[in-house]
């Protein structure tokens, strides 16, 4: 019964709410509206739930002494400090965010939002560090990788735009120069001068490809976003849209269950 | 002579009327539940300078009783008008407003009866779609219990679980298992609960700790059970500690904060970020990183997929992720979906390969009967 309970529910509800889809006539049309108004009832109690469980954690690393058990204590201090100011605050001023409230004012704006922004800040940080793993060029795809981000990069900021046919000329020449000195190296003839003209082909489409990115930076871009990069993306969707009608129905039809004891 | 035409112009402004809304005309809206309507009208000649349209309701017949619906600003040429009762005829008239003078042609609209649809036509693709899908997962359930083999293909990142768990087993560390920021209600925390399961059978089998932070308390709950299961089914129930599945915060960054913390604290060997991530997927990929975990990610966030192949070691993406549980347990029902799911795909792209052909064919010959798919799926 304790399996078949949950099951049959998660069957029912799951039908109703298919039909429902369909079906915008009353009692259908009205049903997913009042599923999710029972759902925050539900959640709205079992943050109680969330909160036992946060606090009975820490009080147990506290009272056992763990391993940074000062961190619990300070959460738990700042739990109820935060709980029995934002309660004074708001049966003072008659409403709990209102902007005469102490709470909202000195907890709320100077403590909470500058921490929430400063966590928010680091990702410029882990951008740049995950960024310099994922562009090492030490594989074609992750060549081609850094190329692609290296023009979006470019024709996404006007200063991008402008220094853009410099940066990609130094690229060639330097690609020029990495061929020459390979192939002066070479012993296989064949290699040797396909290395050199290599070179030197790089030497002479500095000028055109200069001239392209000069022009048409921002449009390739745009070329990169809207075409390649969307189409891969769709496909995800497609994929990501059939996967969740596959485990829907394994849901509702109980084949799914890993979520019932 | 200044005063005169500064007189004049403000006498011009005063008594000017803006020219009425033309063209009013009403109907039920389509494919809802009933007691609304839908007006549209032809905007004023006048809209640049019409501060307002007033939409006016008259119930019964024309010369009944006028009501005010509504208004809706210069530019806006539609209005729905709800609470209405089912099969009951309305009428409406458009005024047109101007710095306090108004104008309307005197002409109502052809009645309007707001009556409740049983069948939502906009959606017959998506009915052809489950109707095709259930077929085929019907066809390939029926395959299953007969027995036939259900190949599907290696995943890299749900092969790695036991790889991820026996490390951390001997580097003498605890697993971490981050279901993201989804609720019980996503399909994605389901997935990740799912797999959730057979990383704690393992880490129960290899007698190690898990640690779950949770952002939703029933989540919470869900997890709990899910490692409970887990450990039961390894036969070491003894060995769950349900305080070790906790509840962080419903706040987004705090969360990343108070995951960070474990992680910093912890120094787990390996973490799963599994279910539904934001912004915040990054900072916890890189700390995860910077400690020297193995780290298997997977989410149905399209926007957070290349952070987490970029900082992760391996990425389920998207459908993987759903894919997971069956792929795990290997039954045959759940696998007869993952076929129904493949075969869906396959049709999906002749579609898409078919209608990309059909449109190049019809821009490059101008011959507009070639948008024939195109003008199919748009009825829709």
């Amino acid at each position: 019964m304790k399996r078949e309970v949950p099951i049959a529910i998660t069957f029912i509800s799951g039908v109703l709410l298919v039909i429902a889809f369909f079906i915008p006539h009353e009692p259908f049309g009205s049903l997913e509206q009042r599923f999710n108004d029972w759902y925050i009832i539900v959640s709205g109690f079992a943050l109680i739930l969330g909160i036992d469980s946060l606090l009975l954690h820490h009080w147990n690393k506290v009272s056992r002494r763990s391993k940074d058990w000062f961190h619990s204590l300070s959460l738990i201090i700042a739990f109820f400090v935060t709980l029995i100011w934002g309660f004074y605050s708001g049966i003072k001023t008659g409403h709990f965010l209102s902007a005469q409230s102490t709470f909202r004012q000195y907890f709320y704006m100077y403590v909470f939002v500058p921490l929430q922004a400063t966590m928010f800040s680091l990702l410029a940080f882990f951008i740049a560090s995950a960024a310099y793993r994922a562009f090492r060029a030490d594989r074609f795809e992750a060549a081609l990788l850094l190329f692609s981000a290296g023009i979006v990069m470019l024709g996404r900021v006007p200063l991008g735009n402008a220094v853009a046919p410099y940066m990609v000329g130094l690229v060639f020449l330097i690609f020029a120069y990495l061929l020459y000195s390979d192939g002066r190296k070479e012993v296989d003839p064949t290699r040797r001068y396909l290395k050199i003209g290599g070179a030197v082909l790089s030497l002479i489409l500095i000028y055109p490809v200069g001239w392209f990115f000069l022009h048409y930076t921002a449009q390739t871009a745009g070329w990169i976003m809207n075409i390649p990069q969307l189409a891969a993306k769709r496909g995800i969707f497609v994929g990501i849209a059939l996967g969740g009608i596959a485990m829907s129905l394994r849901i509702i039809l109980g084949i799914e269950k890993t979520y019932l004891r | 002579m200044i005063e005169l035409l500064r007189s004049l112009t403000i006498l011009v402004l005063v008594s000017f009327r803006p020219a009425p809304a033309t063209n009013v005309r009403a109907y039920d809206t389509p494919n809802d539940a009933g007691g609304s309507v839908i007006i549209k009208w032809d905007l004023s000649k006048d809209d640049s300078i019409v501060t307002k349209y007033e939409i006016i309701r008259i119930t019964g017949s024309p010369d009944g009783e006028r009501v005010t619906a509504g208004f809706v600003l210069r530019g806006t040429n539609s209005y729905r008008d709800v609470d209405l009762k089912d099969g009951e005829k309305y009428y409406y008239m458009v005024r047109t407003w101007a710095d306090g003078e108004y104008s309307d042609s005197g002409i109502t609209s052809k009645p309007a009866i707001p009556r409740p649809q049983w069948f939502h036509t906009k959606r017959v693709v998506a009915l052809i779609i489950l109707i095709v899908f259930g077929f085929l997962f019907f066809y390939y359930l029926k395959l299953a219990r007969e027995g036939a083999p259900l190949w599907i293909r290696k995943i890299a990142g749900l092969e790695a679980i036991d790889e991820a768990v026996g490390r951390s087993v001997e580097m003498g560390r605890p697993i971490l298992y981050i279901l993201g920021l989804g609720f019980i209600s996503d399909i994605p925390t389901i997935a990740g609960l799912a797999i959730l399961k057979r990383v704690a059978r393992k880490a129960a089998e290899y007698e190690a700790d898990i640690i779950v932070p949770n952002y939703d308390p029933i989540v919470m709950v869900a997890a709990q059970e899910t490692v409970k299961e887990g450990y039961m089914e390894a036969g070491r129930p003894d060995l769950f500690n349900e305080s070790n599945i906790m509840f962080l915060t419903q706040d987004q960054f705090g969360y990343a904060a108070g995951v960070d913390g474990i992680m910093v604290r912890e120094k787990p060997g390996a973490i799963f970020l599994q279910g539904l991530f934001y912004a915040e997927s990054l900072i916890l990929a890189e700390t995860g990183h910077s400690i020297g975990a193995i780290q298997i990610s997977g989410t149905t966030s399209v926007t957070q997929l290349p952070f987490f192949i970029a900082a992760t070691d391996y990425t389920l993406i998207g459908e993987e992720m759903y894919a997971a549980s069956a792929y795990l347990t290997r039954d045959p029902l759940a696998l007869s979906t993952l076929k129904a799911e493949d075969i869906m795909k396959v049709l999906f792209i002749a579609l898409m390969t078919v209608g990309t052909i059909l449109e190049t064919v019809a821009l490059i010959t101008g011959n507009s009967g070639f948008h024939f798919l195109k003008n199919f799926f748009s009825m829709f």
